[in-house]
This record gives C-alpha cells, structure tokens and sequence, in this order.
C-alpha cells in the first residue's frame, strides 16, 4: 500500500513522519481539497482496479492515509473474493 | 484622490521633519501626481501628493480653516459634498472654494467625529489642531481608501501606503509570520492586519486620535444589516434598487474632470456604465481587460456591452508574458501579498486608462456581497439546508454552484456531495459559511515555518462584532466578505492600489450605504438566494443586453502559475534558488522549493487552485522581502510639482507657493 503513501506525498507536497503521522485528517489539515480528493479517487480506482460506488461516495469520507488504506485493501480482497 | 503622509515626532526640529515629509510624499507621488504640499509644526508635518479632480485650481493641501487653527490632508472623495455643504452654509458657514475638501474640514469642524456617519465616499484624511497639537486619523466605512500608522519609540507615522515608510530614516521593515499566516489561509489582510510587524491598517468605519504620545482608536460604523427602508414587495424592491443605484452613479459622475468606466464583461459594471450613460453629455470612454488566453477572456460581452450602449471602448489585450513582467511592479504597490495574479492585469489596465487621458472610474465592485453575487452565498445557503434536502437536490444545487471547476462535473459529483457532508454543521462558530475555505486555505498556511493558528484573529473580529451572532448564515457570509475580501484584496490589492499606481482614482456605486442598506434589507426577502443577484438583474433587464443580464456568473480569472511557467522572469530566482529562499527565514524552503517546481513543471491541468494560489503567495512574500525588507530594486522617487508649503513654527498661516518646474 505504499503507492498510496507516495501518491499522497507526491500530489500534496507532504512527507509522513512523527509529526505528520498517517492517522491524520488530510482534510483539516489542509492537506487535501475537493480537487486532491478527486485525484486521490482516480488514482485508486486505476492503480488498484476498484470502482467506489455512488452510495460509497456520497455515504463518508476518507480522511486519512490510514483509512484510505484500509478501505482499498477491503475492496480489493471484496474483488479477489468475488472472483474466487 | 490623493496619497497623504505624516510624521509626528517630538523634539524633531522643523527643517528635519520637512525633508523627510518630502521624502515619504515621493514614494507616494504616482498617486497624487498633479502636486503635493506640505504642513510644518513643531514636532510635525503632514502632506498631501493631489490628483486633482474637484476645483483643481482651488483644492490645493494642506487645507486649513480661516482661523488656521485645522488642518487637513484628505485622500478620496466625498460625493454628497454638494448636500452637506448646503446643510452646513446654513450654520453659517461660507466656502473659498469648489472642493469637497473643505466640505470635510468644516463638516469636522461643525460636528466633530459624527460628520464621518453624514459622509457618503470613499476616503482617509489627516485632520490637525494646531492649537491642542492632536491629530486625527479616519477611514470611510467600507474601507475603501487606505491608511497605515506605525509607531516607532515616541514617532508617529502615518501613511496612504506603508511605502512611505521607507523613507523615513531609521525605518525597517519585516514582514510578521503570524499576521501572514494568517493573511495565507484566509486569503485576505484582517481590517487592521498590514502583513508587516509594527505597522497597522486604520480599520474601516474607524478614527484615531493621536495626543501627547497616546492613540485612541475608535469606531463609527459597525457595518449593521438592519437599517434598510421597508419594503412590502418585489417591485417596490426592484424600483428602489433602480432609483438607488441610478442616484449612486449620478453622485460619483461629480468630477471637474472626465469619468470612464470599467466594463468586467459581467453585468454589474455593465448596469453602472448603462446609468453613467444617462447622465454623460459626450460618449462615455470604457475600459477592459482582454486575454489572450481564451479561458479567461470576456472580451465578446464587454464589446457587446460597449456597442450596446454606444460608448468609446478601449481593450487592454493581457499575455501571459505581460503578467509576468508587471507582476514586480504590481506587488510593490499591492503592499500585501496576493493569493491570485488577476490584480496584474488591472494595474496594466490603469496605465492603458491613465495613458487614454482619464483620471476617474466607475467599477461594479462591491455588487456581488450587496446583491449575493458569489457562489460562496448559495453554498452557505445550501449546507446550511443539507439535512433536509433530498440527495439529488444537493447534487444539483452542488453541480450549479462552481461548473467552472471541472470535479464539479456529473463524474465526480457524488464524491463532492459526500466532501460538503463534513461540513453542514458548524465547527468553527460564526465562521460557518467560510469553514470550507478557510480549510482550503491552510494548506497556503504550509509556507510558513510556524503558522500558528492562522483563525484566531477572523474568529475574534467575529465574536466581538456587535450584532453579529443575530445575522443569518448568509448574512454572516456577507459581513465576513465585507470585513476581509472586499476591503483586503478587491478594492485594495485589485482595485484602488493597482489605479493609483498611475494616477486613476476608482469608484464604486455599489459602495453606496444607501444601496447597501437597501440590498441587505431586500435579498432574501423577495429571492432564495439560488440565482445569483437575481434582483438587480431584474432590476436592469432591458437596459443591458439580455445576454449580460442572463449570464452567469463568471469570476474575474487572470492565468496564474501558468503565466510564469510559460516565461520564466528573472526574478522566479527568489523562489527556486535555495539560497535566495533561506533569505526570507520565516518560509518553510522544503515545502515552498517543492512546490515551486511542482507548478512551473508540471501541465496547468495537474496544479490545483489551491497550489496556484499558494505559488502566487509564495511569490509575492519573496517580492515583498526583496523590496520592502532588503530594499532591493527601489526606483528613485519623484516628486509632484510643489503647491503649497504651510510653516506654522514660521507663524505663517498660509503660504501658496508657484509651481517648481525643478522639483520634478
């Protein structure tokens, strides 16, 4: 998963470390905007071949590299499961 | 429409204060360019560099009262002088001349500080007794002319622009990371915020009084949304709309010399040049801003507005290679740093409209926080609403608010709906309607070594503004506009600072209190708010073309990171090069270094406005430090051709000079 880490740290000019840890709110933080986010979704669903449904999109909010993490590692196993 | 400077400093001998009131009205000259004068006391001097516009043969500065015991350097325009000078000849004054300035200094000295409330106009003026020794210092209520002081020891120092400082020996200037900070996440200077350590802006609607060492500020205008005139219907608001801006652009026409107006494309400023034709006797001269580069480019409507109404149009044609050689020059008078290079081309344009031979313009500035122009409006209303709207109602309302922005699109719009979710409820308090933005604008706030917290002082303004928590979520979105943006970059940044760079005094009709009072009491009375300025379209349906009336709004865009990138100026060094960065110490170098290269590198497709606007920032902090801070590339000032020299330790009362062809 640490394509997304670089993807985030590429897109948004940060660096995570003990003072930017990966549970941080990219949002509050000013970090990531409506533009980034939209970025943030294309890239997952081409680099990881996953599609975010509408209810998933308009259902929450992915705020930090932990939970994006998470979430793109639930989908993708959801997509190996499925084609199992 | 002048610059006024002072300097009030014990103990300083009389010769020296001249010479160095002299000096800091020399950095001041593009803004009075007709003339200056100068007023000596012990311990003080004032004066004033003139743009003549009103009795230019009579309204020479300093100006003083019969008795000279009052004097005033005054910059901007009162424009129901007419009005108040009748009121007060009925108190026994009488007038020498045909200038509003002496309206001001009688209207001062008949009713003290409330002649401000009576003052329709944009100005700043010095007011000195020379009998007490106090100095007073006043800003009209929108805040449309600036004033700075400093306090240097037991100095006073006052100013049109903090420019002047530079000329006062032993000054220093360095640029304050906290205020900056600030300025960077919320895109705009505070009313009182300067940017620099130790200097302040005289807030709006605010007076100062300045006696034996000690400064009084004070307020007489707090910016109510609760005067307007009652009105029982959308016609009767729609003919008082008419009415009331016809009679606001009448008033701004007094002028002894020729009024132009500005023409955006859009319809507030095609509305006030359709009035201004009403009351002109030859074909009224408009100007504008064309771009090369067709994404921001309204050069069809303002050409169809200008045939509309028959004017003599004149087109200011904007590359980007124009906005990367102005901009140095721009941010020097700009003073602040910039979150956008749209004020560039507007300093070009003031030069095109100084050079075409007119001194005074009409702009539609200040249309869209009277009449809910901004999509900033709709999207208050509509987060405000979120809870009980249907989802396909708020994506909807989402997709209208900024289709401009291309993640707007049917693509992207559910992920939208889901990021405005997080903010339907308030977390910020009073500061509801701006929480998106101000979000957005930390990451501007990442320049910064230490940012501290960049919301405290607009969460203060907030909290102490009296009436304040009673507005409505769009009436605050309206009070947090008219406090920051409007007076911090619009009329300042974009608007009075890049005109008087040349000698171009600018007008707003939509800053009249009577039309603000009228609109703030009629928007959502009569209109939901989802149609942008739908009252004063259908105010003035018919009168412009339809195809300006029914336009959407388009913001005014200039290219930004992309200007730079294409040309690449010598001066971009002070962002690229580690070692000229290191030389502004309170900028974060990793972060600023990266992303300058990320926005000159990469495809404008790929930079977000966030990044665009943080690179504007950035560049414009760098330029600021180069000129204010290390005075690096400082022009040699000139000054105006002398008018008028009062020296009172002379015990003369008045003294008017012949012009000095030398001084120039």
């Amino acid at each position: 998963m640490s394509r997304i880490r670089d993807f985030i740290e590429e897109q948004f000019l940060i660096e995570f470390d003990e003072t930017f840890p990966e549970s941080s709110d990219l949002f509050k933080e000013g970090v990531m905007d409506s533009f980034g986010y939209i970025q943030l979704i294309r890239f997952l669903e081409t680099e990881y071949g996953i599609k975010f449904s509408e209810k998933e999109m308009t259902g929450g909010v992915m705020v930090s590299l932990t939970q994006i993490e998470a979430t793109v590692a639930e989908k993708v196993s959801q997509r190996g499961a499925a084609s199992a | 429409m002048c610059g006024i400077a002072g300097i009030l400093k014990p103990n300083r001998p009389a010769e020296a204060l001249g010479h160095d009131i002299k000096g800091m009205l020399s950095r001041i000259a593009h803004r009075g360019p007709d003339g200056y004068g100068t007023l000596i006391d012990d311990g003080f001097a004032m004066g004033t560099v003139r743009l003549a516009i009103l009795d230019p043969a009579g309204g020479a500065q300093p100006f003083g009262d019969p008795s000279g015991r009052y004097w005033l350097c005054y910059n901007g325009e009162i424009y129901n002088y007419r009005e108040l000078r009748t009121t007060l000849e009925a108190r026994g004054f009488s007038f020498r001349t045909a200038c509003d300035t002496e309206v001001v200094l009688a209207a001062w000295i008949a009713w003290g500080p409330d002649c401000l409330a009576r003052f329709n106009g944009g100005f700043a003026f010095a007011l000195y007794d020379a009998e007490t020794g106090e100095l007073f210092l006043a800003r009209d209520r929108f805040g449309k002319r600036p004033l700075f002081y400093a306090i240097r020891g037991d100095t006073v120092l006052f100013a049109s622009e903090m420019k002047a400082f530079l000329a006062v020996p032993g000054f220093s200037f360095e640029q304050d990371p906290d205020q900056l900070s600030a300025i960077l996440a919320q895109w705009t200077p505070l009313p009182e915020q300067s940017g620099f350590f130790g200097i302040k802006s005289l807030g709006m609607g605010a007076y100062l009084s300045v006696k034996d060492g000690a400064l009084t500020p004070r307020a007489y205008d707090s910016l109510r949304f609760d005067i307007g005139p009652r009105v029982e219907s959308e016609e009767e608001a729609i003919e008082a709309i008419r009415a009331r801006l016809s009679r606001s652009v009448e008033l701004r026409l007094r002028s002894d010399v020729e009024v132009g107006v500005y023409l955006s494309g859009g319809v507030d400023s095609a509305i006030v040049a359709a009035l201004a034709r009403d009351f002109a006797s030859k074909p009224l001269s408009t100007f504008s801003v064309e771009f090369e580069d067709a994404e921001f480019d309204e050069s069809a409507e303002q050409r169809l507005v200008a045939d509309h109404l028959g004017t003599s149009h004149h087109a200011e044609r904007i590359r980007h290679a124009d906005i990367a050689a102005a901009t140095p020059e721009a941010v020097f008078h700009a003073e602040v740093p910039a979150f956008r290079s749209a004020f560039v081309p507007m300093y070009l344009l003031s030069k095109r409209t100084k050079a075409e031979g007119i001194k005074v313009i009409l702009s539609g500035e200040g249309a869209d926080e009277a009449f809910l122009g901004y999509d900033l409006f709709k999207e208050t209303l509509l987060r405000d609403a979120w809870r009980e709207l249907p989802d396909e109602t708020r994506r909807s309302r989402l997709a209208q608010l900024y289709p401009h922005l291309s993640h707007y699109g049917p693509e992207d719009i559910a992920a939208v709906t889901g990021l405005y979710a997080q903010f339907s409820k308030e977390k910020m308090p009073g500061l509801f309607s701006h929480e998106l933005r101000f979000q957005n604008g930390q990451f501007s706030a990442r320049l910064m070594k230490e940012k501290g917290d960049p919301f405290r002082a607009i969460s203060e303004l907030a909290a102490n503004a009296p009436g304040f928590q009673r507005l409505s979520p769009v009436e605050k979105a309206q009070w947090l506009e008219y406090k920051t943006l409007l007076p911090g970059y619009l009329l300042s940044t974009q608007g009075e600072r890049m005109s008087l760079a040349h000698g171009v005094e600018n007008r707003c009709p939509f800053l009249d209190p009577e039309v603000f009072a009228l609109a703030t009491s009629v928007n959502l009375k009569f209109d939901d708010g989802f149609v942008e300025k739908r009252l004063l379209r259908e105010a003035f349906r018919g009168r412009v073309p339809d195809a300006i009336t029914d336009k959407r709004k388009f913001p005014y865009r200039a290219p930004d990171a992309a200007a730079f990138a294409a040309e690449r100026p010598d001066y971009l060094e002070l962002v690229l090069s580690a070692d000229e960065l290191a030389k502004v110490p309170f900028l974060e170098p990793k972060f600023a270094s990266r992303l300058a290269q990320k926005v000159l590198t990469k495809p404008a497709s790929e930079i977000s406005t966030k990044e665009n606007q943080t690179f504007l920032y950035l560049l414009s902090i760098a330029l600021l430090d180069r000129a204010f801070v290390r005075r690096e590339g400082l022009s040699d000032p000139v000054l105006p051709p002398l008018d008028k020299a009062v020296d009172l330790t002379a015990r003369q009362a008045e003294v008017s000079l012949p012009r000095e062809a030398s001084a120039r």
